[in-house]
């Protein structure tokens, strides 16, 4: 793994929305990377910023009243600050999104097959009949039943889940090197989830992909990825191997999400640790740790200044925390 | 339903007659009145007998395609309106090519930046026409295009018709087609560009933007037809709005459409020709508005399914 | 902007009704030795073919306007609205039966109908006109009435009131009339524009009241057999009537946006 070739680089990333209150931190400074073939989990509650940081490492954060700063390259191209044209160049073709709400991501009014060949007769200049086998075989790789048929079909006449593989199938279309994939079972029955989860990962295999998967669910990525990422009011929190985040965490939030997120191992009708309290106002955050109020470790330090993500001492593990849980803490993943 | 509504349409024309003051009889032949007349009316329509009897004796006339005969030109009903209807429905599709061709791109230019300077400028622009009545419209055009500047073809009395020479045809059907254009123009331009806006914050605008396709691209064919149902039902409406109201454009220019041939037959007293437009032209309301109703079923496939 | 708008809507009606006050030549009298005589000090916006003050008779002439469109609005309003608010509050037979028969009148294209019964009912007067026009306008009136009573007619509010026991007219009055006035007022200017300009359709054909009484659409009728000698006579009056409904349309739209109507609920 640590030969492969570096396909993302992120560092001090940040997105502020102008909204008619003042000026909202979405994403405050954020850095990793990403290598070929990884998969990346990033996780957090609602409104930490995790969708927004997948779309403006695309560079697919909305157009007006939003500032971007730091820098991203992907594959050698500077995404922040590139204009809407040279971003789509690497659109589709090196970097493509799987959208969160199969429900609203799909045009009702347009087949799906025109949605998924769409990128292969506009980008790739492919003659109509080769893109619709093409599309056609798309779909029979995401797993969707007799093919064919559907590829004349509008999105309303399929189900939540078979949607979902037709937003996967138009992501693959272009055969991209990276794969965002922003909360894709969020919408989702349970059953249908792990189906989409599976199907993810085969696909990231067979065209040799990396994928970044958001999701606020830690179950979600505790077998699918070799790193994480914890998110918490636009920041990172903590991030590590997969299996440093979920043994040997030190951030108390972590420890947190770990223990709200349900387990199969648990005994049946074990209660749910919700986090107390709410996510922070990200236009009135606290000065010091924007987590210390929700935090029952928090000591007067955590309310002043706000701490630094810092190496721990194994390989790529970092944390942000004034107080960190001991080592043996963890909870065995 | 559509059935039903003919039928109560077909009613209310019919018994229009009896609803006004005065001998029905006395209506019906208008100047036309004479012996003669009366003694073929009474056998055509049967006034003796009774009320119920008489609409039978018409609706069944009519559904054999026969409006009866004018008392006062003796021609049939049915042929001055199969000779009026094509010119409105010629100056229709020109005003609709015309008012589509503009609203649709300016509708798009409002839309990609609400409340740019463009989209604010075509915002006061249409809102500035909305209160320019057709009327008023089409005198001016024929006061300053027609008279002040004097091209050829535009001004009263120039109409000839698309068989005898085309070109001169469309350059006489060219100030009323516009005048209608500039009032569907207006409604199209609102209407399409409010749906695009809120269409453009759809998540399949960015799934779109996403794929890396142009712009335009996005606006045409992503954007466009979800955006284009309000269209459709605003210009059924408009179109059969058009239809009744198109002696306002016709009266000036003596255009001999059906609008014009109305107003001559109220001024004749021509009654049954008047009945006959009425009929003609509520179902062809009706009729336009069945199929836009079934255009915007194949253009959005969310409907039918509801 | 807004203010200019309602300003100059006053000024029309202060005009319309103190014409006869004002320090204005008389509108009906012809002055043979000035015939189609452009604007000049002595007369303003000209005169017409009959030498009449077409300055004194643009003022005379928004009388008529104003007269039809607050005289029909004042019939469809008075039968549409307390028999829209009453279906959408009762519901059951009675809405389905009235909401029925409206929308065959609906479908019924309402300016033919207007003009058939005009041109046969004669002789024609301003009483007339507003009697046909008014009851044209009473299914429209009845349809937004009714699904903005509808919207509001479910709510807790009203259902507290029920509960309360109060009657179903002080509901009617005192819960749901007030929350539907913007939809209301925003409505009346938008028929009192229609209303206008249909008038102007009907002078137009000459259906309007009759000569020699002015009125905005019987001056541009007028206008049509010289527009070639007298542009005057269809410019002046066609200049009022547009900016009236200018700051019609713009009031309208003002009150749409401060009390969050939708275009598409009228």
């Amino acid at each position: 793994m640590s030969d492969a070739t570096t396909l993302l680089v992120v560092k001090d990333l940040a997105t502020t929305f102008q909204t008619p209150s003042g000026p909202l931190p979405a994403v405050g400074g954020v850095s990793f990377t990403l290598k070929e073939n990884e998969t990346l989990g990033i996780v957090g509650e609602s409104g930490s910023g995790k969708t927004v940081l997948s779309r403006t490492i695309m560079g697919l954060q909305p157009r007006r009243n939003v500032e971007v700063t730091g820098s991203v390259l992907l594959n050698g191209f500077e995404v922040v600050g590139a204009s809407e044209e040279a971003k789509r160049a690497i659109w589709g073709l090196e970097v493509a999104m799987v959208f969160q709400d199969p429900m609203t991501s799909l045009n009702p009014v347009m087949r799906i097959g025109k949605q998924i060949d769409e990128i292969l007769r506009v980008r790739l200049k492919m003659d109509r009949h080769a893109a619709k086998a093409r599309a056609i075989e798309l779909l029979e790789l995401v797993g969707i039943p007799s093919p064919a048929e559907r590829y004349g079909v509008f999105p309303g006449e399929l189900s939540g889940g078979m949607r979902q593989r037709v937003v996967i199938a138009t992501a693959l279309a272009g055969s991209p090197k990276l794969l965002m994939a922003d909360e894709p079972t969020t919408g989702l029955d349970v059953t249908i989830q792990a189906q989409i989860l599976n199907l993810l990962q085969s696909v990231k295999d067979q065209m040799s992909m990396s994928v970044v998967l958001v999701t606020h669910d830690l179950g979600v990525v505790a077998t699918r990825t070799s790193r994480i990422i914890v998110m918490y009011a636009g920041r990172i929190v903590e991030m590590g191997t997969t299996r440093d985040v979920f043994a040997r965490h030190r951030m108390p939030y972590t420890r947190a999400l770990l223990e709200g997120s349900p387990k199969v191992s648990n005994p049946s009708h074990t209660r749910l640790l919700a986090i107390p309290g709410r996510p922070p106002n990200l236009l009135d955050l606290p000065q010091g740790c924007a987590f210390a109020p929700r935090c029952s470790f928090a000591t007067d330090i955590c309310r002043k200044e706000r701490p630094e993500l810092e190496p721990s001492f194994e390989d790529g593990h970092a944390f942000a925390c004034w107080n960190p849980l001991p080592v043996s803490q963890g909870v065995p993943a | 339903m559509l059935i039903g509504i003919v039928f109560i349409i077909s009613v209310g024309a019919f018994y229009l007659i009896h609803l006004l003051p005065g001998d029905p009889a006395a209506v019906i032949l208008g100047t036309g009145d004479s012996p003669q007349n009366r003694a073929r009316l009474f056998k055509e329509l049967g006034l003796n007998k009774p009320i119920l009897e008489q609409y039978f004796v018409w609706i069944k006339n009519v559904l054999h395609g026969n409006l009866g005969t004018s008392f006062i030109s003796q021609t049939s009903v049915w042929s001055t309106i199969k000779s009026a209807l094509p010119i409105d429905v010629e100056i229709i599709v020109l005003s609709q090519i015309l008012a589509f061709a503009v609203a649709i791109p300016t509708a798009m230019v409002s839309a990609r930046k609400p409340d740019g300077w463009l989209d604010r400028l075509l915002g006061a622009t249409s809102f500035t026409l909305l209160s320019i009545p057709s009327f008023v419209v089409i005198v001016l055009l024929v006061l300053f295009i027609a008279i002040k500047l004097g091209v050829p073809h535009t001004g009263v009395s120039s109409y000839v018709s698309l068989g005898q020479d085309w070109v001169v045809n469309l350059e006489s059907l060219a100030l009323p087609s516009f005048t209608l254009a500039l009032g569907s123009f207006v409604v199209y331009y609102r209407v399409l560009r409010s749906d695009l806006i809120a269409t453009l914050q759809e998540e399949y605008i960015t799934m779109a933007r996403s794929k890396g396709i142009s712009q335009r691209r996005i606006m045409w064919r992503h954007a466009f037809r979800p955006s284009s149902v309000a269209l459709l039902g605003t210009a059924g409406v408009n179109i059969g709005g058009l239809l009744a109201g198109g002696f306002i454009v016709q009266y000036l220019l003596s255009i001999p459409g059906l609008g014009y041939t109305l107003i001559q037959s109220i001024g004749l007293s021509d009654y049954l020709v008047v009945q006959g437009i009425v009929l003609v032209v509520s179902v062809g309301v009706i009729l336009i508005n069945f199929a836009f109703d079934l255009i915007i079923n194949i253009v959005d496939p969310r409907i039918s399914r509801e | 902007m807004f203010w200019i708008c309602v300003g100059w809507i006053a000024l029309n009606i202060v005009g319309a009704i103190f014409a006869n006050v004002l320090p204005l030549q008389n509108p009906l009298f012809q002055n043979y030795a000035s015939v189609n005589a452009g604007p000049s000090l002595h007369h303003l916006f000209g005169t017409d073919d009959l030498g009449r003050d077409i300055f004194a008779r643009v003022v005379y002439g928004s009388r008529v306007s104003i007269e039809v469109s607050l005289g029909a609005m004042l019939i469809g309003f008075g039968l549409g609205a307390p028999l829209g608010m009453l279906a959408a509050y009762r519901r059951g037979k009675f809405d389905s039966i009235l909401t029925a028969v409206m929308y065959v009148f609906l479908a019924f294209p309402a300016i033919i109908a207007t003009i058939a019964v005009l041109s046969f009912w004669t002789p024609r007067s301003l009483l007339k006109i507003i009697v046909v026009v008014g009851i044209a306008s009473v299914p429209l009136v009845y349809r937004v009435i009714r699904s903005a009573t509808m919207n509001f007619a479910s709510r807790d509010f009203v259902i507290a009131a029920k509960v309360q026991g109060a009657t179903d007219r002080r509901i009617l009055i005192k819960e749901l009339l007030p929350n539907i006035a913007p939809v209301g007022v925003s409505f009346l200017l938008i028929g009192i524009a229609t209303v206008v300009t249909l008038e102007g359709a009907l002078a137009f054909l000459g259906l309007s009241v009759n000569p020699p009484t002015p009125s905005w659409g019987n001056m541009i009728n007028e206008s049509l057999s010289i527009l070639q000698i007298n542009p005057w006579l269809a410019i002046f009056p066609s200049l009022a009537m547009c900016l009236f409904l200018l700051s019609l349309n713009f009031i309208g739209d003002r009150l749409r946006a401060h009390f969050e109507v939708s275009e598409a609920k009228l």
